[in-house]
C-alpha cells in the first residue's frame, strides 16, 4: 500500500536534491536543473493531496499549470544564462559577484 | 482772561521771535553755502520791523496775553503763550535793536573766518532764544528760552573751538550757568507746588497771586493753609540764583571774563547786552515773589558785585577784560536797582546799558581787529588785546575813538548821555532808599557812589591808554600805523553811539523824571518819597567827581606823574581777579578731580576688578564646559557612530556576491523560522 506519506518522502528527496544543485553546483545549468527537480517536488506533492479533491482534481490541474509555467521559466532563464555567458565568459555562478559590497 | 486768537501786535512779536529761528534753521540747512550772512541779517531785520510794530502797538497800553493749550500731566495743564506788556516789548524791540547792529558789524568783522556759516547759524539761534525768553507767558517756557540761551552762548563763547582757552571758556560758563540754571528750576517748581500755576500774569500780575504786600501769607492752591513766608523767601532765592548765574554776579562772575575768548561782536551781543540781561528781566519778571528779606539779599548783593567787579577793572590790561568787568560792575547796579524795588529802573538802565556796551565792545572790536591786523602784516609778536600795546590811536582811527568816546561818558554817567539818565536815577533813589533803612544797608547807595567813581577811572585808563599815550614802542619803532576800522563796522558804530545819548530817551537832558521809559513801567510800581535836593546834588556830584577823575587819570597815564606801584596787595588782588578763580580752584575744581581720581581708582581696582573676576571665573567655568563637552557628550555621540560603523563593517563580509550563498542563508533563515514556528506551538 502506497501511502501519502511514501509520495510526501519522494517529493522531499527530490527538494533536498534540488536544493543541493541549486546550492552547490558550479554550473549555472545545472543550477536550473536543480531548480526543475524542486519544482517536480512540489508538483509531486500537488499530485498528491490532489486525491482530497475527487470532485475537481484540483491540485492536478495546478500540476498541469505549474509544468507548463516551469518550461516557460526554463526558457526564459536559458536566456538570461545566454546572456549572462556572453557578458561574463562564464556560467560559473562564482565569477558573477557584482553584487558583493 | 487771556484770549485765544491772534491779533496784530501778537502775530508780530510771533514773527518776531520765529524769523531768527527760521533763519537758523536755513543756515543750518544750508550750510556752507549761507557764508554770507544774508539769511541771518534778512531775518533779524525783519524781526526788528515786526518787534517795533507790536512795541508801538503794544507799548503804553494793556498787557496782551495769548495762550495755547500745551499738554497735560494728570490733571494739570499746561500751557505755551505769548504775555505782551510792557516790559517785554520793550526787551524784544532792545533785542532786536542790538542784534542787528551786531549782525552788520559781524558781516565785516568775522569775514573770511573758516567757520562763518556756523556763527551765522549760532546768532540766529541766540537772537530767537532771548526773544523766546522776553515774550514767554509762563515761567516753564521761559526756563526752555532760558536753557536755549545758555546753550547758543555756549557754542559762540566757544565759537574758536580749536582754542584751548575758548574750550575751557565755554565749559565755564555752561558748568557756572548750570548752577543758576538748578536755582532757576527749583524756583518754579516750588511756585508751581505752593501756587499750582506757572503764568507770569497770574502770579505777578496786578491781581496775580504775589500782588498781595510782600511778606504776608498766600493762600495755597490746595486750599489748606497759606504759603509761609519763609517758603517764599527760599523760592525768591532760588529765582535770584539763577539770575545770579546768568548775569554774572559775585561770585559766579567768574564764567563771564573768560567768555570774552568769543569773537568780540559775540561778547558785544550777549555778554553786554542781551543773555546778562537775562537775569535781571527774570528778576523784574518775578519782582512780586521777593519779600523785604530777599530784596536786602539782593541789592547787597549787586552792590558787592558793582564793587569788586570795578575794583577788578582797575588794573586789567586785557581791553575786552575790562569790559567784561565793567560789565559785571553794571549789572551789579542793575541788581541792586531790583533790590531797592526800583525795577523799572533797573530796566531802564539795562536799556541804556546794552546800548553803550554793546557800542563799546564793538570799537574794542574795531581796535583788536585792526591791531590783529597790524600783528599779521608786520609779523609783530604782540597779543592784539594787550592795551600796553595800543596807544595814539586817537588820530588813526577817529571814528571809533569819538564812538568809544561817547560810550565810555554813557557808562561813567556824564550829562548828555543815556548812561546819566539811567544812573544817576538809580544813584539817587538808592540814596532815598537808604534814608528809610537802618543798619548797615544804607551804606548800599555810598558803596554805588565809589562805584561810579572807579568805574570813570577804569574806563578812562582805557581810553587814555589805546587813544592819547604814546604809540608803543614796538609799533612805534617798526613805523607801522594803524587805519580806520571799514564802514561795515563803523555805521553799527555809529549808530549805537546815537542810542547811547539821551534824544532817544528825553527831551530833557538833566531830568531822569521826564523818561518815557520810565513813566511807561512805574506806573505798577509803589514810589519812594522823594528827597528833592538828592536830585540836584547827586548829578552835580557825580558829575565833578567824574572830571576830577578825568583829570587824575591824565595827570597819571599821560603825563605820567604818579609812578604805579605794582607790587602792593592791593594792586595785586585786582589784577588777579581777587583770586576767586584761584579760590574755586582750590576749594571746588581740586577737591572734585580729586575725587573723580579716587573714583577713577575705585571703578579701575574695585569695579573693574570684580567686573574680571567674574569675567575669569566665567571663563574658567567655560573651559570647564568645553572640556566636558568634548570628551563627554561627543565622546557618547562619536562612540555611538563607531558602533553602528563598526556594526556595519562586520555585517558587509556578509555581502559576498554569491547568489548561492545568499540562497542557502535563505533558506536556512526560513527553516529556522519554519523550526521555531512548529516547536513553539508544539
Amino acid at each position: 500500500m502506497i501511502t501519502l506519506t511514501h509520495f510526501l518522502v519522494v517529493g522531499a528527496c527530490l527538494f533536498s536534491i534540488g536544493l543541493y544543485a541549486v546550492l552547490a553546483r558550479r554550473n549555472a545549468i545545472l543550477v536550473l536543473v536543480g531548480i526543475e527537480l524542486m519544482i517536480n517536488a512540489a508538483i509531486v506533492n500537488l499530485v498528491a493531496f490532489s486525491r482530497y479533491d475527487k470532485a475537481f482534481y484540483g491540485g492536478q490541474v495546478f500540476a498541469l499549470f505549474a509544468i507548463v509555467l516551469a518550461a516557460a521559466a526554463v526558457a526564459v532563464a536559458l536566456a538570461i544564462i545566454l546572456n549572462v555567458y556572453k557578458f561574463y565568459k562564464s556560467v560559473n555562478p562564482e565569477d558573477i559577484r557584482n553584487l558583493k559590497d | 482772561m487771556p484770549n485765544l486768537t491772534l491779533t496784530y501786535p501778537l502775530l508780530a512779536a510771533l514773527s518776531a521771535v520765529l524769523l531768527p529761528f527760521a533763519g537758523f534753521l536755513l543756515s543750518i540747512a544750508l550750510g556752507k553755502k549761507a557764508r554770507h550772512g544774508t539769511v541771518a541779517i534778512v531775518a533779524i531785520s525783519l524781526s526788528l520791523l515786526a518787534a517795533g510794530y507790536a512795541f508801538a502797538q503794544v507799548w503804553g497800553h494793556d498787557p496782551i496775553h495769548v495762550r495755547w493749550h500745551w499738554f497735560t500731566i494728570g490733571q494739570h495743564a499746561f500751557h505755551v503763550g505769548l504775555l505782551l506788556d510792557n516790559a517785554a516789548v520793550l526787551m524784544l524791540l532792545l533785542v532786536c535793536l542790538i542784534a542787528l547792529p551786531v549782525h552788520a558789524y559781524s558781516f565785516a568783522y568775522m569775514k573770511g573766518d573758516p567757520g562763518i556759516h556756523r556763527y551765522w547759524a549760532y546768532l540766529s539761534l541766540f537772537c530767537f532764544a532771548m526773544l523766546g525768553l522776553v515774550v514767554a507767558d509762563n515761567l516753564l517756557l521761559m526756563y526752555i528760552f532760558w536753557e536755549l540761551v545758555g546753550f547758543a552762548s555756549y557754542l559762540l563763547i566757544g565759537f574758536w573751538y580749536t582754542r584751548d582757552a575758548a574750550a575751557h571758556a565755554n565749559k565755564k560758563a555752561f558748568i557756572i550757568n548750570r548752577v543758576g540754571d538748578i536755582g532757576f528750576l527749583v524756583g518754579i517748581a516750588m511756585v508751581y507746588s505752593s501756587v499750582g500755576t506757572l503764568d507770569v500774569q497770574a502770579l505777578f500780575g496786578p491781581q496775580g497771586v504775589f500782588a498781595a504786600p510782600a511778606g504776608a501769607d498766600i493762600p495755597a492752591a490746595n486750599g489748606k493753609g497759606t504759603v509761609t513766608a519763609g517758603w517764599l523767601t527760599v523760592a525768591g532765592f532760588a529765582f535770584f540764583l539763577g539770575a545770579m548765574a546768568k548775569s554774572a554776579q559775585f561770585p559766579f562772575h567768574v564764567w563771564l571774563p573768560d567768555a570774552m575768548e568769543g569773537p568780540t561782536s559775540v561778547s558785544s551781543l550777549i555778554h553786554a547786552a542781551t543773555m546778562v540781561a537775562a537775569g535781571v528781566f527774570l528778576l523784574a519778571r518775578v519782582f512780586p515773589l521777593f519779600n523785604e528779606a530777599m530784596l536786602l539779599v539782593i541789592a547787597t548783593t549787586g552792590t558787592i558785585t558793582a564793587f569788586v567787579a570795578a575794583y577788578f577793572a582797575l588794573t586789567q590790561y586785557d581791553i575786552k577784560k575790562i569790559l567784561a568787568f565793567s560789565t559785571i560792575s553794571q549789572l551789579g547796579f542793575m541788581m541792586s536797582g531790583i533790590g531797592i524795588g526800583m525795577y523799572h529802573i533797573a530796566l531802564f538802565h539795562l536799556v541804556t546799558h546794552a546800548f553803550f556796551k554793546c557800542l563799546l565792545f564793538l570799537a574794542a572790536g574795531a581796535i583788536i581787529h585792526e591791531m590783529q591786523h597790524m600783528k599779521e602784516k608786520h609779523g609783530l609778536a604782540i597779543d592784539p588785546q594787550d592795551i600796553r600795546n595800543m596807544g595814539g590811536l586817537r588820530k588813526r582811527m577817529p571814528i571809533t575813538f569819538a564812538t568809544m568816546l561817547i560810550a565810555s561818558l554813557a557808562l561813567v554817567g556824564f550829562p548828555l548821555t543815556a548812561g546819566y539818565l539811567s544812573k544817576d536815577a538809580l544813584l539817587v533813589h538808592a540814596f532815598e532808599w537808604a534814608a528809610l533803612q537802618r543798619g548797615p544797608v544804607s551804606a548800599i547807595p555810598y558803596v554805588l557812589a565809589i562805584v561810579s567813581i572807579l568805574t570813570s577811572f577804569y574806563i578812562f585808563r582805557l581810553l587814555a591808554k589805546v587813544f592819547f599815550a604814546r604809540p608803543a614802542a614796538i609799533l612805534a619803532n617798526k613805523g607801522v600805523s594803524a587805519h580806520e576800522a571799514p564802514r561795515q563796522m563803523l555805521v553799527p558804530m555809529v549808530f549805537l553811539a546815537f542810542c547811547s545819548l539821551f534824544p532817544l530817551f528825553t527831551f530833557n537832558p538833566l531830568n531822569d523824571g521826564q523818561v518815557w521809559l520810565l513813566q511807561g513801567i512805574a506806573a505798577e510800581l509803589p514810589t519812594l518819597p522823594p528827597l528833592r535836593l538828592l536830585h540836584l546834588l547827586v548829578p552835580i556830584l557825580a558829575t565833578i567827581t567824574t572830571i576830577i577823575v578825568a583829570v587824575v587819570v591824565w595827570r597819571w597815564y599821560i603825563r605820567g606823574h604818579y609812578p604805579l606801584n605794582t607790587t602792593g596787595a592791593l594792586y595785586r588782588l585786582s589784577e588777579r581777579q581777587g583770586y576767586v578763580n584761584e579760590l574755586y580752584g582750590a576749594a571746588i575744581v581740586r577737591p572734585l578731580l580729586k575725587l573723580s581720581a579716587l573714583l577713577w581708582w575705585t571703578d579701575r581696582h574695585v569695579v573693574d576688578g570684580i567686573i574680571n573676576g567674574i569675567a575669569a571665573a566665567g571663563r574658567a567655568l567655560a573651559g570647564i564646559t568645553t572640556w566636558i563637552d568634548r570628551h563627554i557628550v561627543d565622546g557618547a555621540v562619536r562612540l555611538v557612530g563607531k558602533l553602528a560603523w563598526g556594526a556595519g563593517n562586520v555585517l558587509r563580509r556578509s555581502q559576498t556576491g554569491r547568489v548561492q550563498q545568499y540562497l542557502a542563508l535563505v533558506f536556512f533563515i526560513i527553516l529556522l523560522i519554519l523550526l521555531y514556528l512548529i516547536f513553539a506551538q508544539a
